[in-house]
Parts: structure tokens; C-alpha cells; sequence
């Protein structure tokens, strides 16, 4: 069982923080969706807890360990980072062939991993010849050549059709079940609805968001007041995000149901309706993600239970 | 044993592509040519007197700074090509610690650019070879002579490419690394013997002299340690570019 723990990460690259003080864990036994827009940060965060980047403070480990100082890397973490990370005039088998050299895997892993991604036809083929959606599987073939119980995958479903897209959520799904630990980042929020149980959210280098999906989901307020635009100040105010939903109703996230009521009641605003409302995950992500001038705290995070936390706005 | 599986993974990359194929390729053409200029060159006064001697005829086929030049472009080009194709990525993966990666691949390097050298020496002696009975001139080199080249161009092999896979660790780019290797063994030399008459002894061309045995410039032991100071300090630089910087 390995747990991811980024503690206090800060990453700059010249004059830009592209990494911003973060800390976050990825538990075993989950599958932890990584979130952000482009140039939030979630590529540069996945290579310096892989040692392929330094960072300038803080600390990365998987079980507890530098990427670096594990026994045997391949056999502990596969990763997916780059879909063209392949020369392409080498066939996908010689590929996997000169990784099984390096780790010292059997070569006979190649045959099982190229048939579990469904490769098998194309494995002598030149990876130049390959589809955007293939260069994937052969990514995915490699990161699984040592069985590893941690999986580190940068936008694994890039290229794929849909039913690979099926087949990469049944594989990510197993391998939780399994108790592995399976830390993935995607821009496709519909299929990290249906695929995480958790998710880690970043904005601009900083966790804006992190927790179990669905408690996430639910820690939102449907409300309906005659005064909107005094209200959403308000709640702003108290850090709060505030977006206008259907019907003209808001939808306050941040705050507690009760704590929206005592605070427009305290401030003299009729409440029409309070409801409960439970958000896409794509609603969620444009609230999380797209009101960046509101920050109101340092921390940028609130906690919702003592294990999960929902993010205020930067 | 890691190490070592670690050099066996980076000479199947090498072995993988049609890399080293046009690198072959290219060595043919080269001993074609040397075939041609034996069989219809002349001097200025229309003899064949740059054949006439054993020493002619040795120095004619010592090829070690040709080969030096043609490992450098191979070494800068493995190596840059693994940061432009990603490839250095599960590289880094596998490996760590990357100076045990970078080393393995210096490794491989130096194997390949050996063989290749040693493959091209014997073409050119063997093109030669063909093509002195049309001379009226035979074929005059003792076995000692053609041993010595073939060390020499072996020896100029590896340590090329050991320089171009350090230029090419710290460069990077494809195109930039082989402008640099371009750059160090074309454009340098001569600049620093323009500025420094003494440093006609050190140049690759003349160290390759001494060591195939066509030049007494130097002594033989002087000339191999310039030569290996040649190949590591890039190398060194390569493997400091590789530990200390980000892989983006």
C-alpha cells in the first residue's frame, strides 16, 4: 500500500510560481482525479514527485519514500506522461523491449502487457505509424510492465475512442480495487466523474480543492433571494463562491447551509429558498478554477470534514 | 547488474532505429570515394606518387579524425534525439539516480561509435586495398601498420562519440548539438592555433596523426591523454546537465 503525499511543494521556473506551496495526499486504494486548467501546474507536480523535476521547497514521496530512493522503481510506479514520448521509428515491442532491458522485467511481461492494452497486432509496427489513441496504449503498456501498485498517469485518455476510454476506466477501477493507489490527471471532467473518488483541484500552482467527489458534489447551496447582487457580496465576503444558477437562483459554495442563512439574516436579506444542491463535476470545476480574483484566505482551503476539504476560491 | 542492464537497454536504442544503418551507409560511400581517389587521382604532375610509399599509403587510409567527427555527430545524436523524441523520460524512470543513467549511456555510446569507426577504417583499407593492383602500385602497409590504424580510428570512434553524447546531454537539441560538435572539432582548432601556434600539437587532427602512426608531433602517451581529455570533459559536463537539470 502506497500513499502520495506532496507536502508544501513550491516549484518556479524564472520569475513564475508554477507550483505554489501545495500539499495535498493520494490514498491507496482510490482512484484520485487530478484537476486543473492548462498551466495549472498538475504536469509539473506529477515530475517532481517523480524526480524528473526539483522542486524548490518542500517534499514529494510515494510510500513514504523519494521517487528516487525506491528499490525498484518500475516495478513500484508506472507512469504516463508524454502520448509522443516514443521514437518513431522504432516499433512499439522494441519500445517496451529496451524498458524491460533497463528494469531487468521478463521479457515476457511485453507479450502480456501488449495484450492487455490490446496492442498485440500492432506491437511490430513503427510507433510513427501509430494513432494518437495507440501511442496511449503503448504508454499505458509500459507503465504496467512491472505490475506496479502505483499508477502515475498524466491525461491517459488523450486519443482514445470510447470504448478505450471504457476499457482505461474498467483497467483504473481494478487496479483500485486492488488496492492500488491510482493518481490520474484529465481534462475530460465527465470521465473523471465517473472514474474518481476523490479529486485533487489546482488553480494557477495552488490547491483549490481537494476531498471525496461526492461530498464535494453535495457542499453546494441553491438560493433564491429578491436581493442577488447584495447577497453575493455577502457571501463572497466570507469566502464563499457565488455563482448564478437557473432560474436566477444562487449557488453558494463554501459555506455551510446554515452559515448562508444566519449571515443574509444578520443582514436583513429575504431568503426565498435554501435548498441543498448537488453540482456536476463540471459545474464544480468552472467554480473552483474561474473566480481567481476572490481569494480571500492564505490557505485557500477549508475543511469540510476532518478528512475532506472543499476548496474556497483563490 | 543494474548498471550493466541499464547499458544493455541503451544499445538496444541504439540498435533499434536505422540510425546506425545510414551511419553505415555513409561509411561505404566514404571508402568508395577513398577507392576512387586511389584508382584515378593524381598528383599536380600526373603521377601517383601519394601512393608510393608504405607511409603514403598509410596515411592516406588513416581515417581516426573522420572518424572521430562521424562518431560525435552519432553521439550528439543519440543523445539530443532522447530529450527531443521524450524518449530520456522512462529512461530517468527506470533509472533515478541519472548518473548511473547518463553513464550507461555514455557506455553505449562509446560501444557504438567504436564499432562504427572500426567498421569504417576497415572499409577504407579494404577499399584500398581493391583499388591499388589498377595503380600498378601494391598494397605496401605491414600488418603492424594497418593494426595501428584500426586501433587508432577505434579508439578516435569512442572517444568521438563520448564528446558528442556530452554535447548533446547539455545541448539538447538535435540541431544545436551537432553545430556544436561542428563547432568544437571544425571551428575551434584552427581558431586556437591562429591565436596559439602551440596548440597545433593538441588539435584532433594531429593527435590522430601521432596515434596512427603518420606524425611524430607528439609522443604516443601525450597524444591519448589529449584525447581522452577531449572526450571527458564534455562528457563530464553532460553528466552534471543530466543530474543537476529538469526534464521538461
Amino acid at each position: 500500500m502506497y500513499t502520495l503525499e506532496i507536502e508544501n511543494v513550491t516549484k518556479r521556473y524564472g520569475h513564475d510560481v508554477v507550483v505554489d506551496d501545495l500539499t495535498f495526499t493520494v490514498g491507496p486504494g482510490r482512484v484520485t482525479g487530478f484537476l486543473g486548467p492548462n498551466g495549472a501546474g498538475k504536469s509539473t507536480t506529477m515530475k517532481i514527485l517523480l524526480d524528473l523535476a526539483k522542486a524548490d521547497r518542500g517534499r514529494a514521496t510515494i510510500g513514504g519514500s523519494r521517487y528516487r530512493e525506491l528499490k525498484d522503481p518500475t516495478r513500484s510506479v508506472g507512469v504516463v506522461l508524454e502520448p509522443n514520448a516514443f521514437h518513431p521509428g522504432r516499433s512499439g515491442r522494441n519500445h517496451l523491449r529496451i524498458l524491460t532491458d533497463g528494469a531487468g522485467i521478463p521479457a515476457g511481461r511485453i507479450d502480456q502487457a501488449l495484450e492487455t492494452v490490446g496492442l498485440t497486432k500492432a506491437a511490430d509496427r513503427h510507433v510513427g505509424t501509430y494513432s494518437l489513441g495507440m501511442r496511449q496504449r503503448l504508454g499505458l503498456a509500459a507503465a504496467l510492465l512491472g505490475d506496479p501498485p502505483v499508477l502515475v498517469l498524466d491525461e491517459p485518455g488523450n486519443g482514445l475512442d470510447p470504448q478505450g476510454i471504457r476499457w482505461l476506466r474498467d483497467l483504473l477501477r481494478q487496479r483500485a480495487a486492488d488496492g492500488g493507489t491510482v493518481f490520474v490527471s484529465s481534462h475530460l471532467l465527465a470521465e473523471v466523474e465517473h472514474l474518481a473518488d476523490e479529486v485533487v483541484v489546482l488553480s494557477h500552482g495552488r490547491l483549490v480543492a481537494t476531498g471525496a467527489l461526492s461530498t464535494l458534489q453535495q457542499a453546494g447551496t441553491s438560493v433564491g433571494t429578491p436581493e442577488p447582487e447584495r447577497l453575493t457580496h455577502l457571501l463572497q465576503g466570507a469566502g464563499a463562491t457565488v455563482r448564478t444558477g437557473s432560474e436566477g437562483r444562487l449557488v453558494v459554495r463554501g459555506l455551510e447551509i446554515a452559515e448562508i442563512g444566519d449571515r443574509a439574516c444578520a443582514a436583513g436579506i429575504a431568503l426565498h429558498a435554501l435548498i441543498p444542491e448537488t453540482g456536476s463535476l463540471e459545474e464544480l470545476f468552472l467554480d473552483w478554477t474561474s473566480n481567481d480574483d476572490t481569494h480571500v484566505d492564505g490557505a485557500g482551503t477549508a475543511d469540510v470534514t476532518t478528512t475532506e476539504r472543499q476548496a474556497v476560491p483563490l | 547488474m543494474t548498471w550493466l542492464r541499464l547499458v544493455r537497454g541503451e544499445l538496444r536504442k541504439l540498435t533499434t532505429t536505422k540510425m546506425p544503418w545510414g551511419f553505415l551507409a555513409v561509411l561505404v560511400v566514404l571508402a568508395g570515394i577513398d577507392a576512387a581517389v586511389v584508382a584515378f587521382g593524381t598528383d599536380m604532375d600526373g603521377s601517383k606518387t601519394f601512393i608510393a610509399t608504405a607511409a603514403d599509403q598509410q596515411s592516406l587510409m588513416a581515417f581516426a579524425f573522420n572518424a572521430m567527427l562521424g562518431a560525435a555527430l552519432f553521439g550528439a545524436i543519440a543523445v539530443a534525439r532522447e530529450y527531443g523524441h521524450g524518449t530520456v523520460v522512462p529512461t530517468f524512470l527506470t533509472a533515478p539516480r541519472r548518473q548511473r543513467a547518463g553513464l550507461a549511456q555514455l557506455t553505449a555510446v562509446l560501444i557504438a561509435g567504436a564499432v562504427l569507426a572500426l567498421a569504417g577504417q576497415a572499409l577504407v583499407i579494404a577499399a584500398v586495398a581493391v583499388a591499388l593492383p589498377s595503380t600498378g602500385y601494391g598494397f605496401m602497409v605491414s600488418a603492424g601498420g594497418i593494426a595501428q590504424i584500426l586501433a587508432a580510428s577505434t579508439l578516435a570512434g569512442a572517444a568521438g562519440a563520448v564528446l558528442g553524447a556530452g554535447l548533446g546531454a547539455v545541448i539538447r537539441n538535435l540541431g544545436g548539438a551537432v553545430a556544436t560538435v561542428m563547432l568544437v572539432l571544425f571551428v575551434l582548432p584552427p581558431l586556437a592555433v591562429q591565436l596559439v601556434s602551440a596548440a597545433a600539437s593538441w588539435i584532433p587532427p594531429t593527435l590522430f596523426a601521432v596515434i596512427s602512426g603518420v606524425s611524430p608531433e607528439i609522443s604516443l602517451w601525450a597524444a591519448l591523454m589529449a584525447v581522452a581529455a577531449w572526450a571527458l570533459v564534455p562528457a563530464a559536463a553532460g553528466l552534471v546537465s543530466v543530474q543537476r537539470r529538469d526534464v521538461t
